[in-house]
C-alpha cells in the first residue's frame, strides 16, 4: 500500500519491561504471555492515518540488558520516535530512566519525539510507580506521558498514534527536514505523486518500496 | 480415515501393515474380532456417499424413473471409484512415510551404533578422518550427541565438578542474600550494581527460554538446573556475568548432558573466541567479525550482497541474534542442533556459514523485499525452516576468498580497523 510518510520508531527501556509485548498487540493486537526474549533487535510495521494521509511506522524492538547499550546506541540513528517504557510495577525500571534518555537524546537527533510509557497498567495492586511520578518526569522532560497495558491493550493504539501525531505536527511546523533521511521520515510515493508542495518541490525522493 | 473393506486390504496385502501401525498408534488395537471385520466391511461402503443416495424413494413420492436410477446409479459408483482411488492413495503415502521412518531410525541406530563403538573409543586418532567428518555433516545422534559435543568442545579451562560445586554454592548464598543487596544498589546504576542485578535477571529470563517446551519455566523439571549453571558461571566468571542469550546456550546443553558436564561445556564454549567477542559485546570486535561475514556474503551471494546494500540492510540486524543464541532461538531445535554438531567440528566458521546458507535458501524471496519485510524476515524465521534444504545450501557456501580462509581473512581486518566501517549506517 502506497504511504505518504514513513516514520522510524525506536522502543528502548529496561528488559522485561514489555517493549515487544507493545509492540505485538500494537501489530498483530494480540497478547503473548510468556514472550520471547529479545537479543538484539526486532521488527514491527504497521500503516496508520492521520490529518487523513498514510503513515507507515517502521518499528525497530531492541534488546533492554545493559550489556547491549552499545549495540541499541547505534540503532537511534534516524528514529523520528522513541518510546521510552518502564515497568510501573518494578521501580528500579522507573529509576533508569534518566541513562536511557541522555543515550536517547545523545545518539539521536535533537527533534525525536520521545514518549514515555509506564506500561502493565493492568497490574495494580502490584504497582511500585505512581501514575503522578511518571507524569512529573515526562513533564520535567519535556516527553509526552501514557500508562499503557499491552495484556488488555488500554492505551497502546494511543501510544504509538500519539507519537507519530507529535511527529507529524513537527513535520506542519517545518521543525523537521523531511528530505533528511537521518532524521526517520521518509516521503512515500502516495505523497511525492498527491502533494507535491510539501515536499519542498524536491518531491521526487522515493522510498524504498512502497507496500506495507 | 480408515475404510478398508476386507477385499482391499486383501488386494492391498503392505498397506496392511501401514493401517495397522497407525491403529496401533492410536490405540485402537488390532485384535480382528469377526464382529470388528464386519463393522469394517460395513463401513467401506463410504458413508456421507451412500447417505446421499435414496434407492428408492419414499411411498408418498412418485417412484424414480429407470433412466433416473441409472443415472444415480453410475453417480453413486463414480463416487464410491473415486473414495477407493483416494484411499488408494492414502494408503501408499502413509506406507511411503512408514517406510521413510524405518529408514531414518535405522540409520539413526547404525550410526549410534558406529559412534559408540567404533568413534568415540578411538577420537583422538578418528576425529579428523573424512569418514568420520562425512558421517558428523549427516548429523550426530540424538544418543551420543552430548558426548560427542563434550569431547569436541573439549575441557581447556580445566574446570573441575568441584570447581562447578564452588561456584554454585557461591551463587546460591549470592542468591538467598540478594534482597538486601538490590535495595542498595537499586539507585547507584554502576556497573557493579548491574552485575548484581544480573542474578535477579537470570530469573526472568529462565522463563523466557524456550517457553514452548514447557520444562525450563518454573515449576518445570529443568528450571532448577537452568538457574544453578547460569548463576554458578556469574560466579566464575563475573567480569562477563550473565549476558542475555546464554541461557538458550546452556539450556540447549541441558537437553544433551548432565548438570556439570553441562556447566564445563558452556564455561569452555563461551571462552571460544568468537563467542568471547560477542558475550562481552565487544562491539569494534563485533563489526570486525561482520565485516569478514561481509566479505564471504559478496563472494557467495553478489546479487543479494547488493540488495541488502542499497536497503542499508547491515548484518547485525539478524547476525546478533544467530550468533548469540548459536541459532537455537531463531531454528527449530533439532535443525539448531544440527547447526551445532557442525559447528563442534568446524568452529566459529561454520555459524556464519550457515548465515550464509539460510541467505541461500531464501535469497529468492529475499530480493523481492525492501528493508523491513527483510529484517522482519530474518528476525523471525519461518516455523519450518527445511533440514536437508538447509544443509544443502549450507554446503555449496564456499568459505574460501581469494584463496583467503575465514580466520586470515578476519586476521587481516583486525589489523587493519580501517577498512570495518565504525558504526553502521541505518
Amino acid at each position: 500500500m502506497a504511504y505518504a510518510y514513513l516514520f522510524k520508531y525506536i522502543i528502548i527501556g529496561d528488559t522485561g519491561v514489555g517493549k515487544s509485548c507493545l509492540l505485538l498487540q500494537f501489530t498483530d493486537k494480540r497478547f503473548q504471555p510468556v514472550h520471547d526474549l529479545t537479543i538484539g533487535v526486532e521488527f514491527g510495521a504497521r500503516m496508520i492515518t492521520i490529518d487523513g494521509k498514510q503513515i507507515k511506522l517502521q518499528i525497530w524492538d531492541t534488546a533492554g540488558q545493559e550489556s547491549f547499550r552499545s549495540i541499541t546506541r547505534s540503532y537511534y540513528r534516524g528514529a523520528a520516535g522513541a518510546l521510552l517504557v518502564y515497568d510501573i510495577t518494578r521501580r528500579d525500571t522507573f529509576n533508569h530512566l534518566t541513562t536511557w534518555l541522555e543515550d536517547a537524546r545523545q545518539h539521536s537527533n535533537s527533534n525525536m519525539v520521545i514518549m514515555l510509557i509506564g506500561n502493565k497498567s493492568d497490574l495494580e495492586s502490584r504497582r511500585e510507580v505512581k501514575k503522578e511520578e511518571g507524569e512529573a518526569f515526562a513533564r520535567e522532560h519535556g516527553l509526552i506521558f501514557m500508562e499503557t497495558s499491552a495484556k488488555t491493550a488500554s492505551n497502546v493504539e494511543e501510544a504509538f498514534i500519539n507519537t507519530a501525531k507529535e511527529i507529524y505536527e513537527k513535520i506542519q511546523e517545518g521543525v523537521f527536514d523531511i528530505n533528511n533521511e537521518a532524521n526517520g521520515i521518509k516521503i512515500g510515493p502516495q505523497h511525492a505523486a498527491t502533494n507535491s508542495s510539501l515536499a519542498g518541490g524536491q518531491g521526487g525522493q522515493q522510498a524504498g518500496g512502497g507496500c506495507c | 480415515m480408515y475404510l478398508y473393506s476386507k477385499s482391499f486390504h486383501a488386494s492391498l496385502a503392505p498397506a496392511v501393515d501401514v493401517g495397522q501401525e497407525h491403529e496401533r498408534g492410536a490405540g485402537v488395537g488390532e485384535s480382528s474380532s469377526p464382529r470388528q471385520n464386519v463393522r469394517k466391511n460395513l463401513q467401506f461402503e463410504p458413508l456421507s456417499t451412500t447417505a446421499l443416495i435414496l434407492e428408492h424413494r419414499p411411498a408418498n413420492l412418485p417412484a424414480k424413473s429407470v433412466e433416473e436410477a441409472e443415472k444415480h446409479q453410475q453417480q453413486y459408483e463414480e463416487m464410491v471409484a473415486q473414495a477407493r482411488k483416494r484411499e488408494l492413495k492414502e494408503a501408499q503415502k502413509r506406507r511411503k512415510q512408514f517406510e521413510d521412518r524405518v529408514k531414518l531410525e535405522e540409520s539413526i541406530g547404525n550410526a549410534a551404533l558406529t559412534w559408540n563403538q567404533e568413534i568415540l573409543p578411538n577420537w583422538h586418532t578418528l576425529r579428523s578422518s573424512r569418514r568420520v567428518r562425512d558421517l558428523w555433516w549427516q548429523g550426530v545422534p540424538p544418543s551420543v550427541r552430548g558426548r560427542v559435543w563434550r569431547l569436541a568442545i573439549g575441557n581447556d579451562l580445566n574446570i573441575t565438578h568441584e570447581l562447578f560445586n564452588i561456584c554454585l554454592a557461591r551463587a546460591k548464598e549470592k542468591c538467598s542474600a540478594a534482597p538486601t543487596t538490590a535495595i542498595s544498589t537499586a539507585d547507584t546504576g554502576s556497573s557493579h550494581a548491574d552485575r548484581e542485578a544480573s542474578l535477579e535477571l537470570i530469573k526472568l529470563d529462565i522463563s523466557r527460554t524456550f517457553p514452548s517446551l514447557c520444562i525450563f519455566q518454573q515449576g518445570g523439571p529443568y528450571h532448577d538446573v537452568l538457574h544453578s549453571v547460569l548463576g554458578a558461571y556469574t560466579c566464575y566468571r563475573p567480569d562477563v556475568g550473565y549476558v542475555q542469550g546464554m541461557s538458550f546456550i546452556a539450556a540447549v546443553l541441558i537437553l544433551n548432558m548432565d548438570t556439570a558436564e553441562t556447566f564445563i561445556a558452556f564455561a569452555n564454549l563461551l571462552n571460544k573466541p568468537c563467542q568471547m567477542a560477542f558475550y562481552r559485546v565487544d562491539h569494534s570486535l563485533m563489526l570486525t567479525y561482520f565485516a569478514a561475514f561481509e566479505v564471504f556474503f559478496e563472494e557467495n551471494l553478489p546479487k543479494l550482497f547488493a540488495h541488502f546494500k542499497s536497503n542499508s540492510l547491515t548484518p547485525d540486524i539478524y547476525l546478533i541474534d544467530w550468533i548469540f543464541t548459536l541459532y537455537s532461538k531463531p531454528l527449530p531445535l533439532d535443525l539448531a542442533c544440527r547447526v551445532w554438531d557442525v559447528f563442534c567440528r568446524d568452529g566459529e566458521e561454520f555459524l556464519f556459514r550457515t548465515a550464509l546458507g539460510l541467505l541461500r535458501l531464501y535469497e529468492d524471496v529475499l530480493t523481492h523485499m525492501d528493508f523491513i519485510h527483510i529484517a522482519q524476515f530474518l528476525t523471525r524465521l519461518p516455523e519450518h525452516v527445511p533440514s536437508d534444504g538447509l544443509f544443502s545450501c549450507i554446503a555449496t557456501v564456499n568459505m574460501t576468498c581469494r584463496s583467503k580462509k575465514w580466520t586470515q581473512v578476519l586476521q587481516a581486518l583486525q589489523k587493519d580497523p580501517e577498512r570495518v566501517s565504525p558504526v553502521p549506517k541505518h
